[in-house]
């Protein structure tokens, strides 16, 4: 029985270390200290943009053409196909577009920081930046969470609008239940702009969630090779809860008691 | 091992637990038969300190109040007095007692430190990194004990001592990469655990540090690795940077492989590299942990002679710029060749303390059978395997 247990006690125990060492990454940022490195920051986006942007632009397209398909062929179903469009609006921007962005977030940008801080770490190399005089979480973590910050609203955006675009191409293009303007015209109905900027900082906050579990299971790795998998195994598995719970809770908050659909009750 | 046992030998002794010979050098003087040598500190260095034994350890670890608890039971323990008790008794004289006869327990084949005469010859240059009663665990694993350890300035000095005595982690000490559980480690005089987190940074600038294991970063080939502290720690033009990088990078034999990644590299070539991104700043501290291991002997005695060099290249530029402080180059190695070339002043660490130390000539000179036998090599003497 205590086996069982153990996995939860160890993720809870680390939760008040890890809150310190957020705030610490996070008051680097604020506090401007990280431009001292701003060099490495803009490295760090390059790295994010080249490695990261198309597999989740990818991810959500895919996503984006899924719900089209289902959202024409149930409206079509209930007889409502111009109402297909709803699908695009609500689930893409609220659930599915955030969510998807954050799991390939936490497969690909967490666990690469694990994996890339945490050898750093057993090779020393963490403990030669020290030595050389750098503060290391300002020049290793800092920076990337800056870097995070920069890239990843725009690239957000973007992901949105392939998501939408997938959908309208899946409705309109391939099963052609309703015509262009149609589908535009309920699509545009149901959702404001406040709907973005709400989905946005669903998503900013996984991303920052993400980067920051990652900088702390890699920089505090230890155990050698092994200690590193076990690291990013981990991180992968906090990452995951923190994604649905910010998920569920940015549902309740932002749309909640929204008037079209209380979801909130 | 329990302390009781040595409480007795100690029972004219009316000093508080706390105020043990271990924890204070000077505080042994009071000993009858033991010749005190001075230090160049002026302190007087016990040399029959390392000879506390082993329960020192123990009751170091324990808070105050609970060694008042023993003390009233030490009497009931002695009425209950079995065999172990008694051989315990005999072993327990070596304590650090203060009227104890010393003759028949240098003998004593349990006491791990009737080595230990602690000595230090003194040199006449000042202390750059100072060890002063240094104790460091990790978890139940003692790796200091109790280190008294100067490296001084205007040296190349060297720390041996055989594997696993925490060589390493002494240097993680000088560096405040790892803090002593009790004791101070002072650089240039200054208390290194007490450092706020700016100062610290701006005190290990004074550093040229190789990690055993090379450490450079996987990222970058090498000549960025070694471009690397000064690209971000001066404003020089790149084009200087890099005059500098490839000068440091010729010396060590590795010009023509400048564009290869750490991973790319043998392990020697590694050594190099990470040597030459150590010097890059002119640090007036210099560690080295085990310059040379991985290299092959001709390499080895040209890096011995290299690392003279650039000591002496060091000793003038500070004399010219009136450095504060005289470059201090340490060196830890287990070549006894490089040692004899090399070095000028030798600390012989074992256990977590000093065996002895002093100017090298008068190390390899030494009496003292676990200094003879570890500078020479030998098979036979006090170091076994285990
Ligand atoms: N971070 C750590 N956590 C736990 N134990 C450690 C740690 N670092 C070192 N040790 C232990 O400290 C002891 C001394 O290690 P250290 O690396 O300083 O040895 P060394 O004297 O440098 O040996 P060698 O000559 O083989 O390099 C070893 O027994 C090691 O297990
Ligand atoms: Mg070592």
């Amino acid at each position: 029985m205590s086996a069982w247990l153990e996995q939860p006690k160890d993720l809870l125990a680390n939760v008040g270390e890890g809150a310190k060492f957020s705030a610490k990454i996070m008051g680097q940022v604020y506090s401007l200290r990280v431009l001292r490195f701003l060099g490495e920051a803009l490295r760090q986006a390059g790295v994010l943009i080249t490695s990261s942007t198309v597999v989740i632009w990818g991810l959500v397209f895919i996503i984006g053409l899924q719900c089209g398909l289902e959202g024409a062929y149930f409206t079509r179903s209930i007889g409502s196909p111009a109402y297909a469009g709803v699908f695009a609006a609500w689930c893409d921007l609220r659930e599915l577009v955030p969510y998807a962005f954050g799991y390939m977030m936490a497969a690909k940008v967490g666990t690469g920081i694990v994996a890339e801080l945490g050898s750093m770490r057993i090779s020393e190399e963490i403990d030669a930046l020290e030595v050389m005089g750098f503060d290391s979480v300002l020049f290793l973590c800092a920076t990337r969470l800056l870097a995070s910050w920069l890239v990843l609203p725009f690239m957000y955006v973007a992901a949105i609008g392939a998501g939408f675009f997938a959908s309208y191409l899946t409705v309109v293009e391939q099963v052609g239940d309703v015509s262009s303007g149609g589908y535009l015209l309920i699509f545009w109905m149901f959702q404001n702009p406040p709907d973005l900027l709400y989905s946005l900082i669903k998503a900013m906050s996984m991303a920052t969630v993400i980067v920051l579990v990652g900088c702390y299971y890699g920089y505090n790795a230890n155990g050698g090779p092994v200690g590193v998998g076990t690291a990013t195994a981990k991180s992968m598995v906090v990452n995951l809860i923190m994604v649905h719970l910010i998920g569920m809770l940015g549902t309740q908050l932002f749309w909640g008691a929204n008037p079209r659909a209380p979801i909130g009750g | 091992m329990p302390f009781i046992p040595k409480r007795r030998g100690r029972d004219d002794d009316d000093r508080p637990e706390t105020e043990d010979t271990a924890v204070h050098p000077t505080a042994g003087s009071g000993r009858k038969d033991d010749v005190a040598v001075p230090d160049d500190t002026g302190l007087f260095v016990d040399p029959d300190e390392g000879r506390a034994s082993t329960t020192d350890d123990t009751e170091l670890d324990l808070p105050d109040d609970r060694t008042e608890d023993v003390d009233q039971r030490a009497p009931l323990t002695r009425l209950s007095g079995n065999a172990e008790e008694s051989r315990r008794e005999s072993s327990a004289g070596t304590g650090g007692g203060v009227s104890v006869v010393r003759e028949p327990q240098a003998e004593d084949p349990d006491d791990e430190y009737q080595w230990h005469t602690g000595i230090r010859r003194p040199t006449g240059n000042p202390d750059a990194v100072e060890f002063v009663e240094t104790h460091k665990a990790f978890g139940r694993n003692k790796i200091l004990r109790g280190l008294n350890m100067g490296l001084p300035e205007g040296m190349i000095s060297m720390i041996l001592g055989p594997s696993g005595t925490g060589k390493s982690v002494c240097i993680k000490h000088m560096v405040g990469l790892l803090y002593p559980d009790d004791g101070d480690v002072l650089v240039h005089g200054e208390s290194v655990p007490s450092m706020g987190l700016d100062h610290l940074l701006g005190m290990r600038q004074k550093f040229g540090v190789l990690f055993q294991d090379g450490a450079l970063f996987g990222s970058m080939n090498i000549r960025d690795n070694v471009a690397f502290p000064l690209r971000q720690h001066t404003d020089k033009p790149d084009k200087d940077i890099l005059e500098i990088v490839d000068r440091r990078m010729d010396e060590v034999g590795l010009g023509a492989a400048w564009d290869k990644f750490p991973n790319e590299l043998s392990g020697g070539m590694r050594k190099r590299a990470g040597f030459a991104r150590a010097l890059v700043l002119d640090p007036s501290i210099v560690l080295f942990d085990e310059p040379d291991s991985g290299l092959d002997p001709v390499r080895t005695a040209l890096l011995g002679e290299l690392i003279q060099e650039i000591h002496q290249e060091t000793m003038e530029d500070a004399r010219e710029k009136n450095w504060p402080h005289m470059p201090a180059f340490t060196l830890i190695t287990h070549d006894i060749m490089t040692a004899r070339r090399v070095s000028q002043f030798i600390n012989v660490v074992w256990k977590g303390r000093i065996v002895e130390s002093g100017p090298a000539d008068e190390l390899f000179d030494s009496d003292n059978a676990f200094v003879n036998q570890f500078l020479a090599g030998a098979s036979r003497g006090p170091l076994g395997m285990n």
